[in-house]
């Protein structure tokens, strides 16, 4: 009896800590080593098609980029992958954290560069939101 | 409403609260539109290529909604880049425009001035300005480490000097 008890502790235990080690994403801002990407390089605060950027900067410049509605919720998860990293046979990305749980489609497009990401690249975004919510990260 | 972060005066040496009233003012400043597309996936300087006279105010601003530009010429003192501005013209850096944020400079050397975005260069978003008479062109050498894209985006100093403004959206 005890021992059963014991064991059960340790599990609800465990998932409390797991719970606590995994970082919060749904609502802006996110936990962890993320930090506003309008903080970290000189870029509008809320891009339009996009929303407001979260990222961990030692993920630069893959990401993955979180990325927020005006009222802070999750809309999408951004990669941005570099052209030349792309056409490298010898480079790959691997293990990219995917911290927004279900994706309901994906967009794949060319970008020129940014403060941050300077080289030209590819967005690969993870929609988390129907297409329809989209307009929720539209230009004003 | 855009905010003017600077003015400076590119060529002349000299402040430019200093030289501001005995300069020919004609009219409003030329001005130079940091453009892109809504997904980012094209920028560019509008219009590329622009004739203007010694004096005239040059003003860039950012009227892409959805990112950051720079006006920045080519010098060796803007991230060791090659020189592509003319002999005793002082160079210029905006730095990062947010959007509606504009920057100025006044050019007083005559000759051919290309310039180029911090974050865009590698997307071929450069651009060239003649002041006056366009004297020689700017130096290519095979150590010059401007992106192919850059260097094929400059419109020629002709078409330049036939057109007064050459616009490539």
């Amino acid at each position: 009896m005890i021992f059963r008890f014991a064991v059960a502790a340790i599990g609800i235990a465990a998932l409390t800590i797991s719970a606590l080690a995994a970082d919060q994403v749904e609502k802006a801002p996110p936990s962890g080593a993320y930090k506003k990407v309008s903080e970290l390089v000189k870029l509008p605060d809320f891009l339009p098609g996009l929303g407001q950027l979260y990222v961990d900067p030692k993920t630069l410049p893959a990401g993955p980029f979180l990325a927020y509605d005006h009222d802070g919720k999750l809309v999408s998860t951004v990669y941005m992958l570099p052209i030349e990293d792309l056409t490298n046979k010898d480079k790959r990305f691997d293990d990219l954290a995917a911290p927004g749980g279900k994706v309901d489609h994906v967009d794949v497009y060319f970008n020129a560069g940014h403060p941050g990401v300077e080289k030209p690249h590819a967005h690969v975004v993870l929609w988390h939101v129907p297409k329809a919510a989209e307009t929720r990260v539209a230009g004003q | 409403m855009p905010s003017r972060r600077h003015v400076l005066l590119a060529g002349g040496g000299l402040l430019a609260g200093l030289a501001w009233p005995r300069l020919p003012l004609a009219g409003s400043p030329a001005e130079i539109r940091m453009q892109g597309k809504a997904d980012g996936s094209h920028v560019w300087f509008d219009p590329i290529g622009l004739h203007v006279e010694p004096g005239q105010i040059i003003r860039w601003i950012n009227l892409d909604p959805g990112n950051s530009h720079t006006a920045t010429a080519y010098h060796p003192k803007n991230a060791d880049h090659p020189l592509r501005i003319p002999d005793g013209a002082e160079p210029w850096n905006s730095d990062y425009l947010l959007p509606n944020e504009t920057f100025s400079v006044m050019l007083t050397v005559e000759g051919v001035y290309d310039f180029f975005c911090i974050p865009h260069e590698h997307a071929g978003m450069v651009g060239r300005i003649v002041v006056g008479r366009p004297g020689s062109p700017p130096k290519e050498s095979a150590h010059q480490t401007i992106p192919d894209i850059a260097l094929q985006a400059f419109p020629s100093i002709d078409e330049i000097m036939q057109r007064g403004a050459v616009r490539r959206t």
